[in-house]
């Protein structure tokens, strides 16, 4: 019991740290809370407004809403690996502790903090939701807290078995890009909700059909019953609950006498590419072989790219299938092409910030701005090389979707153009306002701590710069006026080159500055 | 005797703190100097400063004579760094890391390639030249820095810490590699808190505390007929009795019983 009591209070201590530290910290911590605790009610709320529904809808919906947690738990805490220090048993290896003990303290803390409370409040709202009868509600209470306990329990076992793989490099490389596809994950109902495949009262029914037998299934089941069956289920429930706990107090034997496989590392491959064969010997090359291995080595690089597609795919294709099949306007095909260009461009507005530390070295070699111009021409070649192709896709794709196969060529000349457009102003970004982006990139900042505000006026001003520069060759197209297009590759390369040449000057004179700007502790 | 580096009233300050508060630092041609003072000294800043890397409040740097920040080509076509904290391309292998760095610096990729391979032979890293440096341990750091910072053949070397975390074998790869660059008539300038290394290593030292210079010269006159160590403790501000009053409960369990 002392060991539960020594936990939660440890917990505690680590929530009350945050209001410690510097404001941004506080505020974090304030808006968690806030959170949670709206979270929590409007979930409790939600769960006995479900007593309105027909019962069998109710129940139904209480199933996947279980199941729903459930998932959560066993996934998000993973994301978080590394943020809470509680989840991760090697910090706790040297204390004398049994297993028992440990897992006991574990469990404890797991339970103490405000989305474990907020994630209980929720399910204790099945009870009001669900239950008939006192039979119901007297079963319900156990039901909520086994489904509670699950939640704990499944989330302890993911962390603890996969904690070696975690502390890997690779493994949080692997994870921070994983964050993208939960993000995405948890769109997919969403999606299929709005997209209109069947009938949404048909899916329920179905979906919970199956779910209902999964163990978090067991749980909603056995409230909505309140009868023997439902004792039946919570015996079920229980059983498993101890299976996951067994589990995972093996698991965490085992964690605490395991290797990390950080050390293991493998080799990559000796070529310096293709583009390297096709460029003349020299620093340009360097660099776009450089900077071509990052952007497939460096999960930042990796969430980038992969987040502007993502969103620029989502814009285009909502844009586009307003009217599919109709012979859609050029602005169909132009407008998404421009705004492709412009999402992928602003990847490049803070070009320095994840060499970061290490940007010295190109700062060592550049005895001239001369040296500047050509590190970022380097980088707009590699960017170029990637973005042109994916830009060429989406037009033809965005075109043959909106049924408009004549505007494929200007809006491709409009897509390169805007993107040019973006290097220049990118490569202005990158000396004026340079930030630090952290190793690990989470969903609330890209910045180092106390250089959010860069980071913001950083893409704002991109994205503003970015939209003014480019409606000389995009405005004329958008209203019909397609041969301008002709003009918006020339017109892009100008900027690409005006910016480029400005903004090697101004930041050769301020390189110390900017170097430090990108070297801030994260 | 001509200087490799010299600095006149060179100062940095952080907000209210003053990190530097002129230094005149003089490093002869052909030395192997160390710049040692305990920490806070203003040794790293001091070396950025030289290396172009910070940009000072005041006070004038030069390498063999031409000035840091009014002939930036010369000096840094002369310079070679080290610098703390081991700040390199983490997701460059040690091979594509030093071709990068040689590159980036207009020398021809086969030339680049060719020193490469043997400066990862000396530096004991060919089984580990195609790992990415982000999996590399803080010694195999150390020694691709340091083979990245001579791979352009820099007439001075300035080193920040080279042998902090480094295991005895690594150190002493580093040390033959670095006693014949100087051999050879170049520089090496590099900060450290090791004594021993610095006295074995070392025909010049330079010593910093609170931001200035406060001994410079030949070894043997700066240490005279103590070991370096004493003469450093007198130079700093000696050692503050850990005798006397608290720390009673420190010590061997047996003594109790």
């Amino acid at each position: 019991m002392s060991t539960a009591l020594l936990f939660a209070q440890l917990k505690f201590r680590l929530i009350a740290g945050n209001l410690r530290g510097d404001v941004q910290r506080k505020l974090g911590f304030a808006f968690t809370l806030v959170a949670a605790v709206c979270v929590g009610g409007f979930g409790f709320l939600l769960m006995s407004l479900m007593r309105l529904a027909e019962p069998g809808l109710a129940a139904d919906l209480t199933v996947i809403a279980f199941t729903v947690f459930f998932v959560s738990w066993a996934v998000v805490p993973l994301l978080a690996f590394g943020v809470d220090d509680t989840l991760d048993p090697a910090r706790l290896a040297l204390f004398p502790l049994r297993t028992r003990e440990l897992a006991v303290g574990m469990f404890t803390a797991s339970a103490t903090g405000v989305w474990p409370a907020a994630t209980l409040l929720i399910t204790a709202g099945a009870l009001v939701g669900l239950a008939t009868g006192p039979g119901g509600v007297l079963l319900g209470v156990v039901a909520v807290l086994l489904q509670f306990a699950l939640c704990l329990v499944i989330s302890r076992l993911t962390t603890t078995a996969l904690s070696s793989a975690l502390r890997s490099r690779r493994g949080r490389d692997v994870l921070a890009v994983a964050a993208i596809f939960v993000v995405l994950l948890f769109q997919l109902p969403n999606l299929i909700a709005n997209r209109g495949f069947g009938d949404p009262a048909a899916l329920i029914e179905s979906s919970a059909a199956v779910l209902r037998w999964t163990p978090p299934g067991l749980a909603a089941h056995a409230i909505a019953d309140g009868g023997l069956a439902g004792v039946a289920d919570l015996v079920a429930l229980a059983l498993v609950v101890l299976l996951v706990g067994w589990l995972w107090i093996k698991a965490l034997g085992r964690a605490l006498v395991t290797a990390d496989a950080s050390t293991q590392a493998a080799s990559v491959r000796r070529s310096s590419g293709i583009i390297d064969r096709f460029l003349p010997d020299g620093p340009l090359a360097a660099v776009v072989t450089k900077e071509l291995k990052y952007i497939t080595r460096d999960p930042r690089y990796r969430i980038g790219w992969f987040a502007s597609i993502v969103v620029t795919g989502v814009i285009a294709f909502s844009i586009a299938g307003d009217n599919p099949g109709a012979r859609g306007p050029m602005a169909m095909v132009a407008g998404p092409a421009a705004l492709g260009a412009m999402m992928l461009a602003l990847q490049t507005c803070n070009a320095f910030g994840i060499d970061g530390r290490s940007l010295w070295m190109n700062a060592m070699a550049f005895g001239t701005e001369r040296g500047l111009r050509t590190d970022l021409a380097g980088r707009h070649v590699a960017s170029a090389l990637i973005a042109v192709p994916l830009l060429t896709v989406l037009v033809v794709a965005v075109s043959l979707f909106a049924g408009n196969t004549g505007a494929i060529l200007p809006a491709l000349l409009i897509g390169w153009g805007v993107f040019g457009v973006g290097l220049g102003v990118g490569s202005m970004t990158s000396v004026l306002i340079p930030y630090t982006v952290p190793d690990r990139i989470n969903a609330f900042t890209g910045a180092a701590p106390g250089q959010g505000g860069q980071a913001f006026a950083g893409s704002f001003a991109g994205m503003i710069a970015i939209a003014g520069l480019s409606l000389p060759v995009v405005l004329p197209v958008v209203l019909g006026v397609g041969w301008v297009a002709v003009a918006a590759v020339p017109y892009g390369i100008v900027i690409e080159i005006l910016g480029r040449r400005l903004a090697s000057s101004l930041g050769y004179a301020r390189l110390p500055e900017v170097l430090a700007a990108v070297s801030r502790p994260t | 005797m001509t200087e490799a580096v010299r600095t006149q009233g060179l100062f940095k300050q952080f907000g209210q703190q003053i990190a530097v508060a002129g230094v005149d630092l003089v490093v002869p041609s052909g030395s192997f100097a160390g710049l040692v003072g305990p920490n806070g000294a203003g040794k790293t800043t001091t070396l950025s400063m030289i290396t172009g890397l910070l940009r000072p409040d005041g006070g004038l740097a030069a390498v063999d004579g031409y000035d840091v920040w009014r002939d930036p080509v010369q000096v840094k076509a002369r310079i070679g760094v080290l610098p703390e904290g081991l700040r390199l391309f983490e997701r460059l292998s040690g091979r594509e890391l030093l071709i990068y760095s040689g590159r980036l610096r207009g020398i021809p990729k086969a030339d680049v390639e060719q020193r490469a391979g043997e400066l990862l032979g000396v530096m004991d890293l060919e089984d580990a030249a195609d790992k990415l440096v982000v999996d590399y341990s803080t010694g195999m750091r150390k020694k691709i820095g340091l083979a990245a910072a001579l791979l352009h053949n820099p007439s001075v070397l300035f080193l920040d810490e080279p042998f902090e975390g480094v295991d005895p074998v690594s150190a002493n790869t580093l040390t033959d590699v670095l006693r014949r660059y100087t051999a050879s008539g170049s520089t090496v300038i590099f900060s450290s808190h090791v004594m021993d290394l610095v006295e074995r290593l070392c025909d010049w030292v330079s010593v910093m505390s609170g931001g200035r210079i406060v001994a410079q010269g030949p070894l043997a006159e700066v240490r005279g007929e103590r070991s370096l160590n004493q003469a450093f403790l007198d130079l700093v501000g000696g050692p503050r009795a850990a005798g006397g009053t608290g720390l009673t409960w420190l010590g061997s369990k047996a003594a109790e019983q």
